[in-house]
């Protein structure tokens, strides 16, 4: 009660009134019997947060329902178009051509890279999948409002199926990336088998990440609007058309630059498919920190707000 | 449709006790709406006005912020048994599908507490469902967010689809459906888990005269099953026809609890009074 009288009151749903005085209303129970009414019939209370134990089976309960969300709306992403999922590839495709114009022929951007197509590419197929997942992510609770309102489900699905579902909406393109690579003149070698594990570390990344924001946004819309702004300064910061070591060097900013979580991701990613990059513990041990600490840390976040999410 | 069987079923004898056990408590509710995008003023007329007034106005629309409150239910007590059935009936915009979307834990309440039994189910006029999908993908998923495992719903798409009669369009994406169709859809999917609280708020309103009817044996089947069921509606032959007992909604506020009749009449009543 005490966190609506303290809001002024602003609107009333109508304004039309009818007589009430004169009718009877049955005496309702105290909120204190109404408390031992629902503990003897063993009813659970509606909008409290469960239990942390209860709260991960609840989400394991329901883990078809994040793959059949996310499978569904991935392949309604292109749906609405004549050329249909052919756009998955099509589009980073002129991505990779339209950066390989500006970066490696006018601006030169190329220094300390030997490939530098495969070097671009990387960076912009696995950058991409982080922003889009990010920035998406961040409305996973906010943009599903109707489905908050509608079905009941613990709520961390959402964003959880919102970073599955751009993962799947990237397939595509990394498809491209392991045919582009061999092309560019990489050779063929078992870590690019690396590839696939530095998906699932990047994946957990994005969702740790999802997780903070949702909640976030959730609770101040205006954040929302400043996602698309960090991921944008990120993407000029992480090493997506430049290689940070050889443009700022191996000083703190450097070292700061290198292991933040989005950059970590390209660097392992690189190191799975380029030759130049041999295999470093420390870029996936970072991954696999980040990983551990994003994740359980994001979960642990967007939990905490269970019971609230869809209240305004 | 006999594959509306699940394990709750089973133990549906200890809702049968004499006094029945209940099914929804609701003590002091409160459900308060946050609104973005709140204009003080109509837009309608911006353009006819001088800029330097209009720009004045912005300023002070910046000032007083566009955020703002509305108080849709206030203080509400009740109790549902498990097998009663419960209509809600009030004027536009009095809380009733907030009271419900409460219920179902759709909404956490503002202030108070509500508890219910088990899995509630709410069909509402255009909730549930992902129009941009196609009809078969909104059965798997809302199944599956009805807490059924795929295995189940697969056992179950034949009759909903059956019961939805919607027949072909079930591979067109919803936004394809007119909205009989899509009420259909949905009354199916939300009754193929029997849930323990079936809501439906005005769901059948569009329906056509046989989906009505068939959606009435569904009904009283539910109940059958010791669930409970709320229906919201406008029209107070369903009312009478569906409920044993009606709450009565005016501007959030419970003011009325009591055998459909006398709840009924009195509503029927109160508009001959305040219309003439
Ligand atoms: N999503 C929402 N955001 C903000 N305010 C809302 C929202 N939904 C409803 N309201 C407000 O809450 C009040 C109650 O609305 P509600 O939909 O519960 O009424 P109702 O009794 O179902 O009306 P109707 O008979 O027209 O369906 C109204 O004043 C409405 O403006
Ligand atoms: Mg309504």
């Amino acid at each position: 009660m005490s966190s609506v009288s303290t809001e002024p009151e602003i609107l009333s749903p109508t304004e039309t009134l009818v007589d009430v005085t004169s009718m009877p209303t049955p005496p309702p129970l105290s909120p204190e019997e109404c408390a031992e009414l629902a503990r003897s019939a063993g009813l659970s209370e509606l909008g409290v947060r469960p239990h942390r134990r209860h709260y991960l089976r609840e989400i394991w309960e329901f883990r078809h329902l994040v793959w059949h969300l996310s499978s569904a709306q991935a392949y309604a992403t292109n749906q609405n178009n004549h050329l249909g999922q052919l756009w998955a590839v099509i589009n980073p495709l002129l991505l990779v051509g339209s950066y390989y114009l500006i970066f490696g022929l006018l601006l030169k951007t190329r220094g300390g890279t030997e490939n530098y197509i495969a070097f671009l590419t990387v960076g912009i197929f696995v950058f991409g999948y982080s922003a889009s997942a990010i920035i998406a992510g961040a409305r996973a609770v906010t943009a599903n409002i109707g489905l908050v309102r509608a079905l009941r489900f613990p709520r961390a699905i959402l964003p959880m199926s919102v970073t599955l579902t751009q993962l799947l909406v990237s397939l595509p393109a990394f498809g491209v990336l392991l045919v582009m690579i061999p092309l560019t003149g990489e050779p063929f070698s078992w870590h690019w088998l690396l590839f696939g594990p530095a998906l699932v570390l990047q994946t957990v990344i994005n969702l740790g990440i999802a997780f903070f924001l949702a909640r976030i946004v959730n609770a101040a819309r205006d954040t929302a609007n400043l996602v698309p702004v960090v991921i944008r300064l990120a993407r000029y910061v992480s090493g997506v058309f430049f290689s940070i070591t050889h443009y700022a060097g191996h000083g703190l900013v450097s070292m700061l630059l290198l292991y933040q979580p989005l950059a970590v991701t390209m660097t392992i990613g690189r190191e799975a498919l380029m030759d130049q990059y041999p295999l470093t513990w420390s870029s996936w041990a970072a991954a696999g920190i980040w990983a551990v600490v994003l994740g359980a840390g994001g979960l642990v976040f967007f939990w905490r707000g269970e019971g609230r999410y869809g209240s305004d | 449709m006999e594959a509306t069987e699940t394990v709750r079923d089973r133990d549906r004898d200890r809702h049968r006790s004499p006094e029945a056990t209940p099914g929804v408590i609701c003590s002091e509710l409160d459900i308060v709406y946050t609104v973005f995008g709140a204009r003080k003023k109509a837009t309608t007329t911006e353009g006819e006005q001088p800029w330097l007034e209009r720009f004045l106005r912005q300023r002070r629309q910046v000032d007083t912020g566009n955020v703002r409150k509305v108080h849709a239910v206030k203080g509400v007590s009740f109790v549902a048994r498990h097998g009663e059935a419960v209509g809600i009936i009030g004027r536009n915009g009095s809380g009733k599908s907030t009271l419900l979307r409460a219920i179902a834990g759709l909404i956490p309440p503002s202030g108070g507490r509500a508890w219910a039994a088990g899995r509630p189910a709410l069909l509402g006029v255009n909730a549930v469902l992902l129009t941009g999908l196609t009809g078969s993908r909104n059965v798997m998923i809302g199944g599956l967010a009805l807490g059924l495992s795929p295995r189940e719903v697969r056992a179950r798409y034949d009759d909903i689809v059956e019961f939805s009669g919607i027949g072909d369009f079930v591979d067109l994406p919803m936004s394809a459906y007119s909205s009989g169709m899509g009420a259909r859809l949905r009354f199916a999917i939300s009754t193929a888990a029997t849930p323990d609280i079936l809501m439906i708020d005005e769901a059948l309103a569009t329906g056509d005269a046989e989906f009505q009817a068939r959606s009435r044996e569904r009904i009283a089947e539910i109940r059958e099953q010791a669930g409970t069921v709320f229906l919201v509606s406008h029209s107070n032959a369903a009312i009478r026809e569906s409920c044993d007992r009606v709450l009565w909604m005016d501007q959030g506020r419970l003011i009325m609890d009591g055998p459909t009749e006398d709840v009924v009449s009195a509503y029927e009543a109160s508009h001959r009074k305040g219309g003439r």
